[in-house]
């Protein structure tokens, strides 16, 4: 049973070799991905004359393009390429993770601990910071991870895998706790605290330079190394966690990987630009519509649409009721809603 | 002869009716902190019996009694005090049914602009039976500010950026003052130009491409809470070199205004708009 | 012999009371062997220790001489594939997708399958006779056609061993003889040794050579089938009476229930 058996013609699967639709497929969303990159600089409510940004004769304090250009929209459209990317890897991760397709990066409670961190932050007027972490975002940082310790530390015993039944119920819990103790932390404090806080909620791009994006930067990085190998594991453990092993998958490593990999991408996202939901499920659901289910092409393709994704609709908040901008969480709720409702009537 | 003794006696009954509901309020409850300062500031300090959880000025009033504020009055602690006036805002429709239906008077307060202030002090004086006092407060916060367009009188106007919130050691979540309201009138006062005149809207929340192409002259950050100053306020102004090309940054004109007083339309309104003043035109002050 | 199990003693939860006590067995290279006993006996946790899925608590499990403590789970599974009694994958996959995912064992890390692996895969279809499924997504097959995927995803490991979890429990009759004599056919022509765990004696007794008998996690008897399967061992197993015939149309042993035993 070792030598190929010379038996069958080759049967049409269909499919074209994987090797030719990975590289189509990062061909093709890579170059999406880096189109809504370039172009999304050159939208905005002030117009500006992307020959005079360029224009290296006019020193920069008195070029106002290219101050509107470099200052205010590249790191927005960075940020929004960053944080659109993590957030859909990690929901394709978790989807894998806990083998259900309706899991978002949110599922297990860590943006919850990210938002309660940063509501205390808000609410206390912390002004303690680390680097180019500045206060909000470092409590958020702190508060997502408090809240994965504790996620790990119920679903898992030592060299074991995962249960994924107590991760969900685990991450439900926690969500809900928190939730009410944010809640409890808004009412307590004054109203402009409130507001500030309900206004963290709903997500906002506008970093305010490169600097804060270069601060969560290695903890993407580091999440996205650790996605790279995950892709056909997450394939086999979505079959079943004990085939997965049967087939050589180390069932607890790969959860653990995961599990680590989709809270650095979803705690980094969420200290630079505040929970901006749906697009850690709306993306995936989407990308398995045209490409299929093969984390191999799901994973990579997800990242770079995410990024995409989210450009786009941080065009569109801070372009559709010009003057005022529109959060861009808004927006990717008022996408995301309508395209399950859709999802649910063609199962239907 | 009867219709007439019944038309006396109803005559009788109004002006009763008319001077009781003109008498001078002695138990004053106030939810709202500007209008607790005016209270005392036209002397009606001793009829005042309880404030709101936010009021601390003057310090007779931070030792009062607490009944809420604009979202948690308590309208037991209220209704306990047997007042015969509540200070309320506007949009406390609920506490204000339950006040009238208690048969208590109720002054309902919105925030408007400086003049907005100047005829509160008055209907105040009225209501406490303190006109003379609440004339000579208005007359004085009306000298304070024509004092300062005085002093700034032909003085080119800087555009200025006036923030009244933001995260700390960040630019995130900034707040600043519309083309709308006290803080705007102030800063106008004061001589300044309100990059944000055009918006209709007391409150803004401007982003980094809209402070860039407003480009303001001046920023100043109204700190009401703490007082910023010091290695703290440099720290804070560092903040600002994120977008290093607006004038304000450029030129080092990022003043830091402390205390409560700047943001609470209240009797001290000149105070403040004299502090915007010396920070705009420090020249005119010499 | 290919799998040797010996003394092992396997519980879920200590201090609930063994699943497995004291089990030992062997099973010989082409044999076709089947793990017979009523539910919860601890069927699928001995073919779960078998394939590495399980470590025992005591004893040992040796594959070819080496034990599964010292092989590591990748190579095992080039040797050694398992056939869960149900598969429901959490996403839409392709029946070809399905199956290429056997020859993960064979794979770097970043297992991007080459056209050898196609054949393999394109091979494994063939011989279950789904080859014209390939494009099918796996959701939309019936029953005997998902079992028989599976297998095929299960052959591309290039197995020595195929250990099945009751691999008819839920088909309908037809599909109950089809699967069985797919796997009769494998262990003839293709030599591959087979463990299925079953409490259908039927099945057991019209393609397995060798058995053993497990009873509340110890075994019972293992053997010739012929040696193995009568009404005295079967009332053990089952409480029930049974006879035990050869029926010359089929050509191999049948066993018929009479009544329980009271």
């Amino acid at each position: 049973m070792t030598t190929t058996s010379s038996v069958a013609a080759p049967v049409d699967s269909g499919l074209r070799p994987i090797r030719v639709r990975l590289a189509l497929i990062l061909l093709g969303y890579g170059a999406v991905a880096l189109a809504a990159c370039l172009l999304a600089p050159l939208v905005g409510t002030t117009s500006i004359s992307l020959a005079r940004a360029f224009d290296r004769s006019i020193p920069f304090a008195d070029n106002l393009d290219a101050q509107i250009f470099f200052l205010a929209r590249l790191p927005r459209v960075l940020a929004g390429a960053v944080v659109g990317a993590a957030l859909a890897a990690a929901g394709v991760v978790l989807q894998a993770l806990l083998r259900n397709p309706l899991a978002t990066p949110f599922t297990l409670g860590v943006s919850a601990g990210a938002a309660l961190g940063a509501m205390l932050a808000i609410s206390a007027g912390a002004a303690v910071g680390i680097g180019a972490l500045s206060p909000v975002p470092l409590a958020s940082l702190t508060g997502a991870f408090v809240a994965a310790a504790i996620v790990y530390t119920l679903a898992t015993k030592p060299g074991r895998p995962m249960s994924t039944a107590v991760l969900l119920l685990a991450g439900v819990t926690l969500n809900s706790f928190f939730s009410a103790l944010i809640l409890f932390v808004q009412y307590m404090s004054d109203f402009a605290e409130a507001y500030r806080t309900v206004r963290w909620l709903m997500g906002d791009l506008d970093v305010g330079g490169v600097a804060p994006i270069a601060a969560v930067l290695p903890l993407v990085v580091l999440a996205f190394a650790l996605f790279a190998v995950l892709p056909s594991s997450l394939n086999l453990l979505s079959v079943g966690a004990d085939t997965a092993a049967t087939r050589g998958v180390d069932v607890a490593r790969t959860q653990r990987i995961a599990f680590f990999g989709a809270t650095l991408a979803t705690s980094a996202a969420v200290a630079l630009a505040g929970p901006i939901g749906f697009v850690g499920i709306v993306v995936p659901h989407l990308v398995r519509l045209m490409t299929g289910v093969d984390h191999r092409i799901t994973l990579p393709a997800s990242a770079l649409f995410g990024a995409a994704f989210l450009v786009g609709c941080d065009l569109v908040a801070r372009t559709v009721l010009a003057p005022v901008e529109v959060p861009v969480g808004v927006v990717t709720a008022m996408i995301g809603g309508p395209f399950f409702l859709w999802l649910l009537v063609r199962k239907a | 002869m009867a219709a007439r003794a019944k038309g006396l006696i109803l005559v009788a009954l109004a002006v009763v009716a008319i001077s009781a509901s003109q008498r001078p309020a002695t138990r004053i409850v106030s939810l709202v902190p500007a209008l607790t300062e005016m209270l005392f500031a036209i002397g009606a300090g001793p009829q005042v019996v309880a404030v709101s959880s936010y009021d601390d000025f003057p310090p007779e009033a931070a030792r009062l009694p607490r009944v809420g504020a604009l979202l948690d009055p308590d309208v037991e602690r209220i209704l306990a005090l047997r007042p015969d006036l509540v200070v309320t805002y506007g949009s406390q429709d609920t506490l204000e049914t339950q006040l009238t239906n208690a048969g208590i008077r109720t002054f309902s307060y919105r925030h408007g602009g400086l003049e907005t202030i100047l005829t509160t002090l008055a209907e105040l004086g009225a209501a406490t039976g303190r006109t003379t006092d609440a004339a000579r407060a208005v007359t004085n916060i009306r000298q304070q500010l024509d004092a300062v367009r005085t002093r700034v009188r032909g003085r080119s106007r800087p555009r200025v950026l006036l923030v009244f919130g933001r995260e700390p050691r960040s630019l995130r979540q900034l707040y600043v003052s519309g083309g709308v309201g006290f803080l705007h009138e102030m800063l106008e006062t004061a001589g300044g130009m309100n990059v944000f005149a055009d918006v209709r809207r007391e409150s803004v929340q401007p982003s980094s491409e809209t402070l860039l192409a407003r480009a303001p002259e001046i920023v100043l950050e109204i700190h009401e809470n703490r007082t910023i100053a010091g290695a703290e306020a440099d720290r804070e102004r560092a903040v600002w070199g994120a977008l290093a090309s607006i004038p304000a940054v450029r030129n080092g004109r990022i003043h830091f205004l402390n205390g409560d007083y700047m943001t609470v339309p209240g009797p001290r309104v000149g105070l403040a708009t004299e502090a915007f003043a010396r920070a705009l035109h420090p020249a005119a002050f010499q | 012999m290919v799998l040797q199990v010996r003394q092992v003693s396997f519980s879920y939860e200590a201090g609930n009371g063994f699943s497995l006590r004291d089990v030992s067995l062997t099973v010989e290279r082409g044999a076709l062997t089947g793990l017979l006993g009523p539910n919860g006996c601890g069927k699928t946790t001995l073919l779960k220790l078998m394939a590495g899925v399980l470590w025992p608590e005591q004893g040992t499990i040796a594959f070819a001489g080496r034990r599964l403590t010292d092989i590591a789970r990748r190579e095992l599974a080039r040797h050694v594939a398992v056939v869960p009694q149900e598969t429901h994958p959490a996403f839409d996959y392709r029946v070809i997708e399905m199956v290429l995912m056997g020859r993960h064992p064979h794979l770097g890390a970043f297992a991007l399958e080459g056209p050898d692996d196609l054949a393999i895969a394109h091979d494994a279809l063939a011989a279950t006779g789904t080859a014209h499924l390939a494009a099918r997504a796996y959701m939309s097959l019936s029953g005997g056609e998902k079992q028989r995927v599976v297998i095929a995803s299960a052959l591309a490991q290039q197995p020595e061993v195929l250990l099945l979890d009751e691999p008819t429990a839920s088909l309908d009759l037809a599909y109950q003889l089809e699967v069985a004599a797919l796997l009769s056919r494998l262990n003839r022509e293709r030599g591959v040794t087979i463990v299925l765990a079953t409490h259908d004696l039927n099945l057991a007794a019209s393609i397995c050579g060798t058995l053993v008998l497990v009873r509340e996690g110890r075994v019972l008897a293992q053997g010739a089938t012929e040696a193995v399967l009568n009404g005295d061992t079967i009332r053990e197993l089952y409480d029930v009476d049974a006879e035990v015939r050869f029926h010359d149309r089929s050509g191999h042993l049948t066993v018929v229930p009479i009544g329980r035993v009271r």
